[in-house]
């Protein structure tokens, strides 16, 4: 799942802040490339983007619940993760990442409809041993009743 | 009474309203399920430009399943490229959101690039927008099977 960052308490709080502030160095600066017209949603996509990563790394599931659709279509290896599944799994599982590093972020903006490309990578230890894997994804946003909610998300291994 | 049968006409204009509403909805998922047929079963396969130049946005971006992303530019010069492109769907999922939609289902591409063979299997999610009194795509993503 992306935007897992789950840090052991007190060794690797620096790691978090340090990360943390990675994460918000990617999602601001793709902003200055963006049209003028849209600048003001494309940030409003960018801190919901962020708003999700955090809720995800500290397991706040009412964060993640204001900002996912109901009908939230995830979609994960091929599987499709309901936005309850998603939810639960983020309650429920101890997460294993050690550390997500987003890469550069783009927000196309269709009126009331966001789609947002990017990349980042996950760095994990399975089974003792650490992993490196880059993931391209691509989000969908729509404004609706409450502000924007993310509709549609799902992420590939980048393999070539 | 007068409160009585003005709650009772609210009721039925709700569930007429929401009935209208389901039925707008189910007509647009039928429309995108056809959409969706069309650029994937006849485009791809055909290399149709134009049907791909007419469905896909401007602005239309992809990620394939090796994680590549693609503008509607150079996926057009992909399909052009290709010796022979099957994308067969199936159990798809149509998600209504104001003037936009999502598509999900799994897919299964086999074909040849240049010679050399493409077998792909997994799932996929399309974000399809109603823009100037038409359907188009936004995005696309194909996701492989663990």
């Amino acid at each position: 799942m992306r935007g897992f960052c789950c840090f052991s308490k007190a060794e690797n709080a620096m790691k978090c802040l340090v990360t943390l502030m990675l994460l918000v160095g990617a999602y601001a600066l793709p902003v200055f490339g963006q049209e003028p017209a849209d600048a003001g949603t494309v940030a409003a996509i960018l801190a919901l983007e962020h708003a999700w990563t955090v809720g995800q790394s500290r397991n706040d599931n009412r964060a993640l619940n204001l900002i996912f659709d109901n009908d939230l279509i995830y979609v994960e290896y091929g599987n499709l993760v309901s936005k309850a599944d998603y939810l639960s799994r983020v309650k429920q599982e101890a997460p294993e990442l050690d550390q997500i590093l987003m890469e550069r972020t783009i927000v196309r903006v269709f009126g009331s409809t966001a789609i947002v490309t990017g990349a980042y990578i996950e760095k994990q230890l399975q089974s003792g041993r650490p992993s490196v894997r880059r993931w391209r994804f691509i989000d969908t946003w729509v404004y609706q009743e409450n502000g924007w909610t993310l509709v549609a998300a799902g992420a590939s291994p980048v393999t070539k | 009474m007068r409160k009585r049968v003005c709650a009772l006409l609210f009721i039925l204009m709700a569930t007429v309203a929401c009935a209208a509403q389901q039925a707008d909805d189910s007509g647009i998922k039928t429309k995108i399920m056809a959409l969706e047929q069309l650029l994937k079963l006849h485009a791809y396969q055909a290399k149709d430009a134009k049907v791909l130049d007419a469905l896909l946005d401007d602005k239309f971006v992809a990620v394939d399943p090796v994680g590549k992303l693609q503008t509607k530019a150079e996926l057009l010069e992909f399909v052009q490229m290709s010796d022979s492109l099957q994308y067969l769907t199936s159990q798809m999922i149509v998600r209504v959101h104001n003037n936009a939609a999502i598509v999900t289902g799994l897919f299964q591409l086999k074909g040849a690039v240049q010679g050399r063979s493409l077998q792909q299997s997994g799932r996929f999610v399309d974000t399809w927008l109603f823009k100037e009194g038409h359907w188009v795509a936004i995005a696309s993503l194909s996701t492989p099977s663990k």
